[in-house]
């Protein structure tokens, strides 16, 4: 059984993450008080010198690349019941720490986008043309700050059939932002114009394919043609431990009104419409993803995803493993 | 001690190797040699750290040339000899050599598991109504494949003949057991169905630092036809399979001969048959950028994921 929202199940595994390092950690310290340096730090840990098999003592260290994770609970249920063998000492310690690292999380969460738009003085320099896609409140923040500085000019592609576009222009026209609006069909046309193209997106996935905007994959098809980098604005949030295995298995039909309206009764009993939501644009049309850290290459992607979702990698497996 | 592989105590290990083999012929290179090194540690009998420091390499060396430098086993090797350093500081010989053959007797245990663990990962990208290419004979993906059936999937595979030991009919023939439509298809005529394919798996001799693949002849080339297809290609490998190589080309493995289709002069009467087994090559090497994703034990990973875990376990 898949999870259809990514988002949630990012968190909820975030949490995880977060909860199974913090025992990790606990348990080490009150174990005869040896701390040791590759359990007790943060976003470490993982493979070979994970919670199962890393030297404690004169034990023997685990033998081959990871074969300590055999001994990883397989399941949500087994994690938690194994941690409840042992966390009734360390559960009044383990509780606050817990707490206090997940009100961490959520003022991370809040402050997303005001880190992401940090960024932006890196990636957009004077008077360049700038393209996006849809309505995206990332990408409007780190366009505002850019242009705080710098004066840029944004072309934003419409996204028919929600005129998303629209909207997003409304949001950036201000002082020093030039912006124009164009029709999808034209993206291909000026791509030869446009310096840079700025993405949001919906999630990442974990082999650094987006699922983002409808539109999103024709946009960066045509900057890969042109040779023209493509830079996507995601929270760390966004970055999700799920590989798709098939191009639209996140993706969602929305009502095809908007395409073809109901109004026109023969025509609608005589075709199919479709209104997809989302778009599955692949890693290899990904120039840069940035996140509140700064810019990283989608191959960096699974260095990212080991340090905030390595505890919870099995529950990420046990549920796509239908 | 260099040319007597008995070591005093009349422990024969490339002998023990081959019989392991023959005994259970599910099992892999790199599992039956370190299981044949626990054999012999546990023979051994060396009063020193520094004794004991020579033994195993030499054994090391010695199943590296019964086998011409086979890179799963060699990998193997290399994990065990990790390990032994890793043991050996601040130990006497005795309490090294018992938390070797525990860690060794753990790690034969557990290699079983390995291949399970890749199925998992693995088998969820196979999915309804998909056809599959696949190279040659891999105990792995035939796992893999297997635990899909289990799943009630319903696919269809081609598989690849692979000349010239024709590997592809046992694969085959496995396959039709377990009720699975498959094809097979000559090595040549993978660009001819290529279109049809949703996606290629392929199973690992090696996987080396930069995320590429060793793997039986015949395998890159169905990675480029992949690439150029714009078809998945998926490798599966163990962890234990993980080598210290970095080739920049087919011919810096460590298996090449330079004898290998070498334009020898031949006789007016030459057996071509018998030419062609004995000149052409066993293994090639993947670029990584033409591998998709790597199925392993340790999860999904993008080739780029390969060179941290060999850090993280070759530079503790």
């Amino acid at each position: 059984m898949l999870p259809q929202e990514l988002l949630i199940f990012n968190v909820v595994c975030r949490v995880l993450h977060i909860v199974n390092e913090d025992y990790s950690s606990v348990e080490v310290v009150s174990e005869g008080g040896t701390s040791n340096k590759k359990k007790g730090h943060a976003g470490g840990g993982g493979g070979g010198g994970g919670a199962g098999g890393a030297m404690k003592g004169n034990e023997t260290p685990a033998m081959g690349l990871g074969q300590a994770g055999a001994g990883q609970p397989r399941n949500l249920g087994e994690q938690v019941a194994r941690s409840m063998d042992r966390a009734a000492l360390n559960a009044f310690h383990l509780k606050s720490l817990v707490i206090q690292e997940i009100n961490d999380y959520m003022v991370e969460l809040e402050k997303t986008e005001e880190e992401i738009a940090d960024n932006a003085r890196e990636h957009i320099h004077s008077n360049e043309i700038i393209l996006t896609c849809g309505r995206s409140a990332t990408v409007e923040q780190f366009l505002k700050h850019a242009a705080s500085k710098v004066r840029i000019h944004v072309i934003v592609a419409e996204c028919a059939p929600a005129y998303d576009g629209h909207e997003q222009a409304r949001a950036l026209a201000g002082p020093n932002i030039d912006v124009v609006v164009v029709a999808d069909a034209a993206v291909f046309a000026i791509m030869s114009r446009v310096n840079k193209v700025i993405l949001g997106a919906h999630a990442v996935l974990a082999n650094g394919g987006l699922v983002a905007a409808s539109g999103s994959h024709t946009i960066a098809a045509a900057a890969r043609h042109h040779s023209t980098q493509v830079v996507v604005c995601a929270g760390l949030y966004k970055y999700s431990p799920m590989f798709p295995f098939d191009d639209d298995r996140f993706n969602t039909l929305v009502s095809p009104d908007a395409v073809l309206a109901y109004g026109n009764g023969d025509l609608v009993d005589a075709v199919d419409v479709c209104n997809p939501r989302y778009d599955y644009v692949p890693p290899e049309l990904v120039d840069i993803l940035v996140d509140h850290t700064g810019g990283h290459l989608p191959s960096y992607l699974y260095r990212l995803l080991q340090e905030n979702y390595n505890y919870a990698k099995d529950l990420a497996w046990s549920m796509q493993d239908e | 001690m260099a040319g007597n592989s008995t070591f005093g105590t009349g422990f024969n290990v490339v002998q023990h190797y081959n019989a392991v083999l023959q005994q259970d012929p599910s099992i892999s290179a790199p599992v039956a040699a370190v299981s044949s090194l626990v054999r012999l540690v546990e023979q051994q009998r060396a009063t020193t750290m520094l004794e004991l420091m020579k033994i195993v390499p030499e054994a090391c060396s010695q199943l590296k040339r019964a086998t011409h430098d086979s890179i799963s086993l060699s990998a193997g090797c290399d994990v065990f000899l990790q390990q032994m350093a890793r043991l050996s500081q601040g130990q006497s010989a005795e309490e090294c050599s018992r938390a070797l053959i525990q860690a060794g007797s753990e790690f034969v245990q557990g290699a079983g598991r390995c291949r399970d663990r890749v199925a998992e990962f693995g088998s969820a990208f196979v999915r309804d109504d998909h056809t599959i290419l696949v190279h040659s004979y891999s105990r792995v993906i035939m796992g893999l494949l297997r635990r899909a059936v289990k799943q009630n999937k319903r696919f269809r595979v081609y598989v690849t003949e692979s000349r010239p030991d024709q590997s592809g009919l046992k694969a085959a023939e496995e396959l039709q057991a377990l009720g699975v439509p498959c094809e097979v298809v000559l090595d040549a005529a993978v660009g001819y169905i290529m279109e049809k394919v949703d996606l290629v798996l392929a199973g690992a001799e090696g996987v080396v630092e930069s995320g590429g693949l060793i793997n039986k002849i015949g395998t890159y080339q169905l990675a480029i036809v992949a690439k150029a297809a714009k078809k998945p290609f998926y490798a599966l490998a163990e962890s234990f399979k993980f080598v210290r190589l970095y080739p920049l080309s087919q011919y810096d493995l460590p298996t090449h001969r330079s004898d290998l289709l070498a334009f020898k002069d031949s006789k007016p009467t030459e057996d071509w048959h018998a030419r062609l087994a004995a000149t052409n090559p066993m293994l090639d090497y993947t670029p990584p950028e033409l591998i998709t994703l790597l199925f392993t034990d340790l999860g999904v990973m993008t080739p780029s994921g390969v060179s941290d875990e060999l850090i993280k376990f070759y530079l503790d």
